[in-house]
């Protein structure tokens, strides 16, 4: 039980890492707010799934009912945070920002 | 006159750091505060109050005269707010779309109202298709952040929350709904008047509930004088800072809503972000 705890969050912490590099290494404002969008959301889903686990430690009612409120935070989390990621892309569509390709950067 | 402004500024900003000198330093477990008062709301709080949450009862109990004044403060920014910025005269330009063809019709003469059948809708000026997906998620989320909010309120006496948070968190799912769609439906949803009504009644049921203990023989804001009311006497000031933090939280929900609609529409309440 407790190893799959700890690879459920090493997982998440992996996917968050990814997440923070992409965020810094990525070439535009787009894909910048794919990683963010993606590898943020996977992650707590991880990390959340995780927690969960070991809050079932002593199996009781309470402790059932905290795991789900638990899941209902990645459910939220799971609505909001593509959603927030589009309208950012949708916005910088409208106010007409290029994406960026390679040919471009050689010039 | 600005000048002499700047000058007041920073004759009173002057004199209120000076003050500070006089504190005592942060923490300082000899300072008058934690000699008397920390003890007192640590050790006591559940024996007097029943309620687990000692931030809330200090906040609605032991100092509810200064969170009545912070309500009446929020009361008076949106009221400041509406008289400052609320514009009745209305804009002479009027956008309407032809909802089943996409035609827009814009109407410059300066006539008050224009009756529309309901095929149009009136439209803001830079309008631009709303997005589905923002719309769908929006609908669905809106409920829950207001069931959450009122959880937020309801539960202010046990863990962190309360009146003003949960406010808050209802005011911004009002916000919310303005962003996602556009600030017309918003406030076709909720007039402002209700708004209004909601802010008053929000401070009209704190200082309601604290003057209705001096005609019960005690205080006021002496919630213990309302046991004779409540249906569980053992708990009276936990019930009395629930009824406070419910006013609290329709106090700042309006309020929020107020100052959103009234700045982005610069007043006029009919087009804005």
């Amino acid at each position: 039980m407790d190893i799959l705890v700890i690879l459920l969050l090493l997982i998440g912490l992996l996917f968050f890492l990814g997440g923070a590099v992409g965020i810094i290494r990525m070439p535009d404002f787009y894909s910048r707010l794919h990683p963010a969008g993606k590898l943020d959301t996977l992650g707590i889903l991880a990390m959340v799934m995780g927690l969960a686990l070991y809050n079932l430690h002593h199996f009781s009612l309470e402790s059932l009912l905290l795991s789900i409120k638990m899941f209902l935070i990645v459910f939220f989390v799971f609505l909001a945070s593509p959603t927030a990621t589009h309208s950012i892309v949708d916005a910088g569509m409208r106010a007409g920002l290029r994406h960026w390709t390679k040919k471009k950067r050689k010039v | 006159m600005k000048f002499l402004g700047v000058i007041i500024v920073c004759l009173t900003g002057g004199l209120l750091l000076y003050g500070t000198t006089d504190f005592p330093d942060w923490g300082d477990p000899s300072s008058p505060a934690s000699t008397h008062l920390s003890d007192y709301y640590i050790e006591k709080t559940i024996e007097d109050t029943k309620v687990p949450n000692i931030v809330t009862s200090v906040l609605a109990d032991y100092r509810g005269f200064d969170t009545m004044f912070e309500t009446a403060v929020i009361f008076t920014a949106g009221l400041a707010c509406f008289i400052l910025l609320r514009d009745f005269r209305g804009k002479k330009e009027r956008f309407y779309r032809h909802k089943p063809t996409g035609v827009v019709l814009h109407v410059k003469d300066g006539k008050k109202t224009l009756t529309v059948g309901k095929e149009f809708e009136h439209m803001d000026k830079d309008w631009v298709p709303s997005d589905l997906i923002i719309k769908t998620v929006c609908r669905i989320l809106i409920p829950f952040i207001q069931i959450y909010a009122m959880y937020v309120v309801a539960h202010g006496d046990f863990s962190p929350g309360g009146g003003f948070q949960g406010g808050v968190i209802f005011g911004s799912s009002l916000i919310l709904l303005a962003i996602s769609y556009d600030l017309k439906t918003l406030v076709n949803r909720i007039k402002e008047k209700v708004l209004g009504i909601f802010a008053a009644l929000g401070v009209l049921i704190f200082v309601g509930i604290a003057a209705i203990c001096m005609p019960m023989g005690g205080n006021f804001l002496d919630y213990t004088a309302l046991a004779p009311l409540v249906w569980d006497p053992h708990h009276v000031r936990a019930l009395g800072m629930l009824g406070v933090e419910i006013g609290v939280g329709f106090a700042v929900m309006a309020v929020m809503a107020i100052i959103y609609i009234n700045i982005v529409s610069e007043g006029r309440h009919d087009e804005g972000l």
